[in-house]
């Protein structure tokens, strides 16, 4: 059995990279563009809006919360076998759906079995591209990500057209048709053997020494905060918008330029996560930063076109600050933990995404403008880049930290205790 | 004491009802103008007189303004313009419960001047509502100007135009019901340069909907256009997909209307076939809200495909909507999921031969984890000596 000492940094990658491109499509672009489908199922079952809303905060909620145990068994059986079984279960969800006559089904189908599976798929397959990659990580994840982007333009209109031409009952069978791709993204996933992986051992060794590392709590905390404040204005853009007088169809417009800008900054930052030498916690620190001042400049822009130029940088700057957050992991905890390490950081990262809408919309209700939430949203973001400064080798401008060598030393130094000739590798 | 008395002036005589006694009321109103006050009668049902120069041209209502009393107003004048001696007229109205619709088509409203004409007042169907509606035109508008109305129940219909122009002295007014030219009941008016005529039709049934035009002109006709109609119904514009073995409800709904009574019709092409009669268990019709109507059917069918009409009856006519029903049977999505299915497990089985296929070294195991590619064989031998260590300890570690 022989492991790589470092990641090949393509090759095999690109095609990890591809199939990570249209898992995330597949995931998060159906989870985004389901609200096509919400306005047939008030129609179909006679329920209120917000019981039906529930089927995507479910599907959303066990998708984030399941990822531990989508990270754990990728460590133990390999990113395949994982990807792929997930991507029947998600499949299997929708084409139990399509059979629904109540709610409760929807709940269960969609919300619970499709999370599953969509919690079995996407972090798996992002610690694996992380693996794959080191001189350029960033801009390999970047440049997946952008499926989540792209897939939002494409499948709203499609699912739109599904549904007028086979009803609900016809369009769910075929998303679950579409979903099923997720098996043969899954397929592409090479199995990966680096150096650090016998060192690290099995996933309850991982997810003990992780609790335990003190950058990597840091980092959960840091990315928790700004999970809470991420998706605000994501959610009460449109409102705010609308709050200041704009009509439905320019603010909707608006939205679609700030979902370009957010991918164009996705692919930037993932390059120039790359191009720049050091922490690349440094540059998620820069990004987390622009993005908390605009949010705080919004309530202070009330001409259009103040309004338009601050919705361009935040999407350009909150797009470039995923890639990176995810690209800081594996210099944290190393490639050999990233499988446990990932899953562990978005359950709980999601628990600020979950509170964030909420609360702020709490604040617009107590207020009466989105002024407090858009300011509250901009504090948690610059809290979370406050935190990141307590990264170790923050503030080292000359250490070349981005060898994958030193990622192994590091990972066997702290871990496990070696032997000599373990470390002559280099 | 008679009412007008050689006074000069004229007077209306109104039966109100009670009026309190002693206190001074109102006991009518111009339209749009400040009420005229009178004293009350002592608790009896006289009728109260209203009289004086203050009594003038137009629509007296009662003070809550929501009854009619009278109207005073002039008849169309045999010839245009001239003064004939003055004959006035008045005529009280027995129901109190009026409102006048008056329909004036006018750029600037100026005001009735008081020519010397005839009088008339319109007492038939004075229980019915009154709409008023107005167009302006000049003399060099180019277009017909056209107005829409929408009409539900019987109610009396006060058509206006206005036309401006710089020279009125030669201008012929005529109207036209379709193309049939109307003879009585419109008067005209002119102030300065602006030429008004008022047409006023008692709509009690569809016979009187239609469009009614104004014509002002001598050498170049300028032509102003009422279409009275009944409210719209809205079907689906979209057809409706449903599957064999479901049931569907098909709806149909005006904007503020109500209609006496809705049917349905169902059929293919131009045929028209009535459905629900007799009722049966396949077609339900209900009507949850005044304004809408919805035909259940259950138990689809590829046979129940194609356009129901809905059908809105008023006492003024008919309007009607339409939904389309499309009924697919299972098997269309189901070959659709089918063929993407054996697409996915195609694309599947060609990745997983790529990569047996590129294996340079093969090793046995049941989840695969041990296989490299390749080009990384060079590295891979430099290490191997190096990585026994790290193996040795996965063993153990793995045992756990």
């Amino acid at each position: 059995m022989a492991y790589r000492a470092e990641p090949p940094d393509g090759g095999w990658g690109w095609m990890v990279v591809l199939s990570a491109f249209f898992q995330s499509a597949l995931v998060f672009g159906v989870l985004r563009s389901f609200g096509v489908f919400f306005v047939e199922f008030v129609a179909a079952f006679e329920e209120p809006a917000a019981r039906v809303s529930w089927i995507a905060s479910i599907g959303i909620a066990v998708q984030q919360f399941g990822s531990p145990v989508g990270s754990a068994l990728s460590t133990k059986f390999g990113p395949r076998p994982v990807v792929m079984t997930g991507g029947i279960l998600a499949a299997l969800g929708m084409l139990l759906a399509s059979f629904a006559t109540s709610l409760t089904h929807l709940y269960l189908s969609i919300g619970l079995l499709s999370g599953s599976g969509w919690a079995l798929t996407f972090t798996p397959t992002l610690a694996c591209l992380s693996r794959y990659f080191s001189r350029r990580r960033s801009l390999a994840t970047g440049l997946a990500l952008t499926g989540v982007g792209l897939s939002s333009f494409a499948f709203a209109p499609l699912f739109q057209w599904l549904l007028n031409h086979y009803a609900w009952r016809g369009a769910l069978l075929l998303v679950s048709a579409l979903s099923l791709h997720l098996v043969a993204c899954g397929a592409l996933l090479r199995p990966l053997s680096l150096a650090e992986d016998p060192v690290v051992g099995g996933p309850r060794a991982q997810i003990t020494s992780l609790l335990r590392h003190g950058p990597f709590l840091r980092y959960t905390i840091a990315l928790t905060l700004i999970n809470t404040g991420y998706f605000i204005p994501y959610v009460h853009l449109v409102a705010h918008l609308r709050d200041l007088g704009w009509d439905p169809l320019p603010a909707a417009f608006l939205l679609s330029v700030a979902a370009i800008s957010d991918l164009v900054g996705r692919v930037a930052s993932g390059w120039l996560g790359d191009a720049v030498p050091g922490p690349v916690a440094r540059l998620l620190m820069l990004w987390t930063t622009l993005t908390g001042v605009i949010l705080a400049l919004y309530p202070v822009a009330e001409a259009p076109t103040g309004l338009v130029a601050l919705t361009v940088a935040y999407g350009f700057t909150s797009g470039a600050l995923t890639p990176v957050a995810f690209s800081v992991l594996p210099e944290l905890v190393g490639t050999g933990k990233i499988y446990c390490g990932l899953g562990l950081v978005q359950m709980v990262e999601s628990i600020g995404g979950l509170l964030g809408a909420p609360l702020s919309g709490y604040f617009r209700d107590v207020t009466g403008n989105y002024t407090a939430s858009f300011v509250v949203a901009g504090t948690f973001l610059l809290a979370g880049s406050g935190v990141l400064i307590t990264l170790p080798h923050f503030f080292c401008f000359s250490a070349p930290t981005s060898k994958p060598q030193d990622h192994v030393t590091e990972a066997l130094d702290t871990k496990v205790p070696l032997p000599e000739e373990g470390l002559g590798e280099d | 004491m008679g009412c007008c008395s050689s006074s000069g002036g004229w007077c209306m005589k109104v039966v109100l009802g009670q009026l309190t006694p002693g206190r001074a009321e109102t006991p009518a109103v111009l339209a749009d103008e400040a009420p005229v006050v009178t004293a009350g009668h002592p608790n009896d049902p006289q009728p109260v007189e209203v009289r004086g120069a203050d009594v003038s041209m137009g629509t007296w209502q009662s003070p809550d303004r929501s009854s009619i009393l009278g109207v005073r107003r002039l008849k169309k004048p045999a010839a245009p313009f001239t003064s004939l001696p003055v004959q006035e007229e008045i005529t009280t109205t027995k129901y109190s419960n009026l409102s006048l619709e008056s329909h004036n088509i006018s750029v600037t409203a100026a005001p009735y001047t008081s020519l010397p004409v005839q009088e008339e007042m319109m007492t038939k169907y004075s229980n019915l509502s009154l709409e008023s509606h107005s167009i302006s035109m000049t003399e060099n508008s180019s277009m017909p100007v056209e107005k829409n109305i929408t009409l539900e129940r019987p109610s009396n219909v006060e058509l206006t135009c206005q036309f401006t122009s710089g020279d009125l002295n030669s201008v012929n007014v005529t109207w036209k019901k379709g193309d049939t030219l109307l003879e009585d009941n419109y008067l005209v008016n002119a102030t300065g340069s602006i030429l008004y005529t008022q047409y006023r039709v008692a709509v009690i049934d569809s016979k009187q909907m239609g469009s009614y035009s104004c014509f002002f002109g001598k050498k170049k006709q300028q032509k102003g256009t009422f279409n009275l109609k009944v409210p719209e119904v809205n079907g689906k514009t979209k057809p409706l997909i449903t599957y064999v073995g479901d049931s569907v409800v098909l709806m149909c709904k005006c904007q503020d209307c109500l209609p006496l009574n809705w049917t349905w019709y169902g059929g293919n092409g131009s045929v028209q076939v009535p459905i629900g009669v007799p009722v049966n268990d396949k077609h339900v019709i209900s009507r949850k809200h005044a304004n809408e109507t919805s035909l259940k059917i259950t138990q689809l069918s590829e046979d129940d495909q194609g356009t129901y009409w809905c059908h809105a009856i008023f006492e003024l006519g008919e309007s009607e909507g339409h939904v389309e029903l499309v009924v697919l049977s299972y098997l269309v999505p189901l070959k659709a999921f089918c063929a993407i299915v054996a697409e996915v497990v195609l694309l599947v089985t060609i990745i997983l031969l790529f990569e047996m296929y590129t294996q340079k070294k093969k090793k046995p195991s049941d989840d695969g984890k041990e296989f490299e590619q390749g080009e990384e064989l060079k590295l891979d031998d430099s290490n191997g000596i190096e990585n026994s260590g790290p193996r040795h300890r996965k063993n153990e570690s793995m045992g756990q």
